[in-house]
């Protein structure tokens, strides 16, 4: 049977509409029950909003332009949601399903309780009829993808909770039962405009011919008022379920941090400091418990971490979720801690840090630093930063922490650098090369630039070889650039990434002050963590200065044609593959993918193949947040499986451009290597291979 | 119940080789790029100190006594900032490398002294030895001043009842004693008297904790001896040693004769020293 026009011989577009309520009795009762569904509703959501503003002030409603910008590309254009293909598509098919059926609804009540009767004619047919149909279809399609993969193929990164399983249960329901009131409708109704709506209508055609048109009604009248309880009652629990990520996670993305990972983590004014780091929940900001809030169980973090992904035991899911059924399941005691009684009259705070949790020593202990999880993180949640809130806790409070960690602090304490019983001294890396000192020269202001050496150049075997390429080529391209030599101290970025914000602070103001002595502006440096710090972290503490990137200070010699790329092609490498591992406080923390890379391709004769994690989805090499001091178990070290990565590609090189990858990836790629002869070599090493090397083929 | 822990500021025994200088005409090490570092053995001691205070419940009062320069007022802060309770630094001046027995009979002084204001000092720990020049005798030639038996390479201590419990070191095996007070005792390193890492709070705490500076004038010991500090030992002269390394490569074409010349090289020079 075909309905379209079968019993109306003229129809008239214009005309089209259908009855609101057909067949429905006793329709006060829908406005009856909305009551109580929006007061839990209002109620659960208020409750959320009266949790977080017990949190700490933080400024995020500040630079509302770019907030918007934020807003429209990853809430409203969902940017890193669709990153993952097929949570992307599933979720973009729900997703873009509910705000659809949402405004159809908007407009049946515009037209039912309004006088704008607008649900007629060609709007009529084409969105409330056909594009909601549509719509409806891509929800039932979207809950049945993430259904098989949440009952079929199980991925680990998800939290298989009774919960989710509901949620799915709850839509596919609803959107079933509103095909099946719509087909029932069009059945009996002999709608003549059936055809715009063409999945109701498939369920008409196939009811018709197995139901009367009695039996139809009655199922009718039961199935909408089951559809509309169903409906209600899941709009109740928004709030108390995942789902309230519909609010929580647009919001938390406007109120997303806008300075990068690199300018992440708090300052502590130490003299008025109740405690330092974080170990209650009162003491994060109403940011911070938004984003427990706001936080959709979908695993990316936890996917993308170097630590768990070798098999440690952080998790920046699960600390993310502890930390919220925490703040859900001791409401009471949490906000009477924030009022300093405890809430239940003791006093006692509710330590967030338990080794019975995800949020124990050891697995705060396990963090790279690398905001790989900040990055995946569809909605803005920023796991590391409140990581190393708690560690902060853990070092500057209790003073608990791993042996590594502590030998790197006490170096870091008494000699100004982490790396205790090292052979050279600052300088001994210039011999040979006349390299100006600050303290040396008649008139500093000469140096056109200071090049920070950083502990890991300077003091670390491995890397002196780095620091001198980067001089030579420096001085070959004319740059006058001077060292600061034994005055330079540690930035203090392995203290600060470890929690001892205190020794930071100190290096960081002897720092600010040296620099200021000489009147240093501008600043290259191999090191990616004390170009971090110079560049986002420093300007809290009296210095500004314009900081380059060795790699970004070489491509301009190299652009501005004061230094030329093409000599020997390869140098003494012949023509090598190379692959460039970007080092996380250059890529994800400054967002430089760029430099490096275009060196590489100015360099004659080599070719470039890119790892399957790279720039923004860079792996970790293990070295970062301290890391770098500690010894990993055998079997869980970061550093194996990023050099595993680097080697299955094929290439003969590994570039990096950063000491601590340098290092961290050549044990690795030792390691991995088999037979292959596979280097892992500086930009800048690579740079003076074929440059140098040229030169001094030259006659 | 009163502990007392003697320190000693030294130059960081880390530094690197080639940062390492010294001055002939003075006999002494040069600072250089050197840091100075509280002299291990002497931290062990403090932490020793804080577990005999942990365990005997608190109820101890812990001091710090340095000789040092000015700079040694470091070493003091941060073993308060260890959580020891007060310190006192007897400044020296002009002389950089006293003998054991000059700064015993410092020591001794400064401790009288103190012992004068605050009562007697049950225990006193002195680290084993100091990583400068290791002669290792200020703890004993100390005991002798004060008069006080003395006990070497103790590496804890339990409270008792009305004693202490000293574990020691030694070439067979660990010994304990029981010791009545008052006592020296020297400290040496275990696995469990590794140096805490101060926490923050207490960082900033050991600021506002009291820290006494004494001069010899004050201690009526100002005199030639003392201030030259060579009552019992010279230093003849002080160098440092040429390393020198001859590396050789056993040469050959296949493996088993590599190893036969580098078997009957190994003979060679075995009998070329004798």
């Amino acid at each position: 049977m075909f309905r379209v026009g079968g019993t109306v011989p003229f129809m008239d577009p214009t005309q089209a509409t259908r009855e609101v309520f057909w067949n429905i009795e006793y329709t006060w009762l829908v406005y009856v029950l909305m009551v109580p569904t929006l007061a839990v509703f209002g109620w659960g959501f208020w409750l959320k909003i009266r949790r977080w503003r017990h949190g700490q002030a933080a400024i995020r409603f500040d630079r509302p332009g770019e907030r918007l910008q934020l807003f429209l590309r990853n809430a409203v254009g969902q940017g890193r949601t669709i990153k993952s293909r097929y949570a992307g598509v599933f979720h973009t098919l729900v997703y873009t399903g509910f705000i659809v059926l949402f405004l159809a609804t908007t407009v049946v009540a515009i037209h039912h309780d309004t006088p704008l009767h607008i649900m007629k004619g060609h709007f009529y047919l084409i969105f409330q009829s056909l594009i909601v149909d549509v719509f409806g279809l891509f929800v039932l399609v979207g809950v049945a993808l993430a259904a098989i993969r949440r009952w079929i193929s199980k991925p680990k990164l998800l939290v298989y909770t009774d919960e989710a399983s509901w949620i799915l249960v709850t839509i596919f329901v609803m959107a079933l039962t509103g095909f099946m009131i719509e087909g029932w409708r069009i059945a009996v109704t002999d709608d003549p405009w059936a055809a715009w709506s063409p999945i109701g209508n498939l369920f008409a055609l196939a009811s018709d011919p197995l139901m009367s048109d009695a039996a139809m009604q009655t199922g009718h009248v039961a199935i909408w008022w089951f559809h509309l309880v169903v409906a209600f009652g899941w709009i109740a629990w928004v709030p108390f379920s995942k789902m309230s990520h519909v609010f929580t996670a647009p919001l938390n993305i406007f109120t997303a941090n806008l300075d990068g990972y690199g300018g992440s983590l708090k300052t502590i004014d130490f003299e008025s400091a109740e405690r330092f780091g974080i170990n209650h929940l009162g003491d994060f900001t109403w940011k911070d418990l938004l984003d427990f809030d706001a936080c959709t169980e979908c695993g990316r973090c936890t996917d993308v971490c170097p630590a768990n992904t070798v098999g440690k035991s952080l998790s920046p899911r699960d600390i993310i979720l502890d930390l919220q059924a925490l703040m859900h399941k001791r409401g009471d005691e949490f906000l009477g801690a924030v009022n300093g009684d405890g809430g239940n009259g003791s006093g006692e705070l509710l330590p967030i840090i338990d080794q019975k949790t995800a949020v124990s020593p050891e697995a705060l202990f396990a963090c790279t630093t690398c905001a790989a999880c900040m990055e995946a993180c569809p909605v803005h949640i920023e796991q590391m930063p409140k990581i190393v809130d708690a560690r902060r806790y853990l070092v500057m409070e209790e003073a608990d922490f791993p042996e590594g960690m502590m030998d790197m602090m006490n170096s870091l304490e008494s000699r100004q650098h982490p790396f205790a019983g090292t052979q050279f001294s600052r300088v001994d890396w210039t011999e040979g090369l006349d390299i100006d000192v600050m303290a040396e020269m008649d008139d500093p202001h000469e140096a056109e630039v200071l090049m920070w050496v950083g502990c890991g150049g300077a003091l670390v075997e491995r890397n002196r070889n780095t620091v001198r390429a980067t001089a030579k080529l420096l001085q070959k391209a004319g740059v006058k650039f001077a060292i600061l030599g034994r005055e330079e101290s540690c930035t203090g970025d392995p203290a600060r990434r470890v929690g001892n914000e205190f020794l930071f602070e100190m290096l960081a103001k002897g720092n600010v002050e040296t620099l200021q002595r000489y009147g240093v502006r501008k600043m290259v440096t191999s090191c990616p963590h004390c170009f971090n710090s110079f560049r986002n972290e420093y300007p809290h503490f009296g210095g500004s200065y314009e900081v380059y990137h060795h790699t970004q200070f070489l491509d301009q010699l190299l652009e501005s044609g004061r230094l030329d790329g093409n000599g020997a092609p390869g140098g003494s490498n012949g023509s090598p593959t190379v692959t460039f591992h970007d080092p996380c406080y250059l890529g994800r923390h400054n967002g430089e993918y760029e430099a490096p890379r275009n060196l590489l391709a100015k360099m004659g004769g080599t070719r470039q193949v890119e790892m399957q994690r790279s720039r923004n989805t860079s792996f970790c090499c293990g070295g970062g947040g301290g890391m770098a001091f500690v010894d990993e178990p055998p079997d869980q070290r970061v550093n194996q499986e990023r050099a595993q990565e680097a080697v299955d590609t094929g290439a003969d090189v590994v570039a990096v451009g950063c000491p601590f990858c340098a290092t961290m990836l050549d044990d690795g790629v030792n390691a991995r290597r088999g037979d292959r002869d596979v280097k892992v070599k500086d930009v800048a090493e690579l740079l003076w291979d074929t440059i140098g090397e040229a030169d001094q083929a030259a006659p | 119940m009163k502990v007392l822990v003697c320190l000693k500021q030294i130059l960081d025994p880390d530094v690197p080789a080639r940062d390492f200088q010294i001055d002939s005409a003075a006999k002494a090490a040069r600072r250089g790029g050197a840091n100075l570092v509280t002299n291990i053995f002497c931290e062990n001691a403090v932490e020793t100190a804080l577990q005999f205070r942990e365990a005997a419940g608190g109820d101890v009062k812990i001091t710090a006594l340095c000789y040092g320069e000015s700079s040694a007022e470091d070493c003091l802060r941060k073993a308060m900032a260890m959580t020891v309770d007060e310190a006192c630094l007897v400044e020296r001046d002009g002389n950089t490398n006293p003998d054991a027995e000059a700064v015993g009979r410092v020591l001794a002084a400064a401790i009288q002294r103190l012992e004068q204001d605050g009562g007697p000092f049950d225990a006193v720990l002195v680290g084993r030895e100091s990583g400068d020049w290791g002669v290792g005798q200020t703890g004993g030639l100390l005991a002798e001043e004060l008069g006080r038996p003395a006990l070497g390479f103790v590496e804890s201590l339990q409270p008792g009842n009305g004693s202490v419990t000293l574990r020691r070191q030694t070439d067979v095996g660990i010994e304990v004693a029981e010791a009545e007070p008052p006592f020296l005792v020297t400290i040496t390193n275990n696995e469990d008297n590794v140096p805490r890492i101060p926490k923050t709070r207490d960082v900033m705490m050991s600021y506002r904790k009291p820290l006494q500076k004494l001069s010899l004038a004050d201690l009526e010991l100002d005199s030639e001896e003392i201030r030259t500090g060579s009552s019992i030992f010279e230093v003849d002269e002080i160098f440092i040693p040429a390393d020198e390394v001859e590396c050789e490569l056993a040469e050959g074409d296949t493996l088993d004769e590599r190893v036969d010349q580098l078997a009957r090289r190994i003979h060679e020079v075995v009998a070329s020293i004798g």
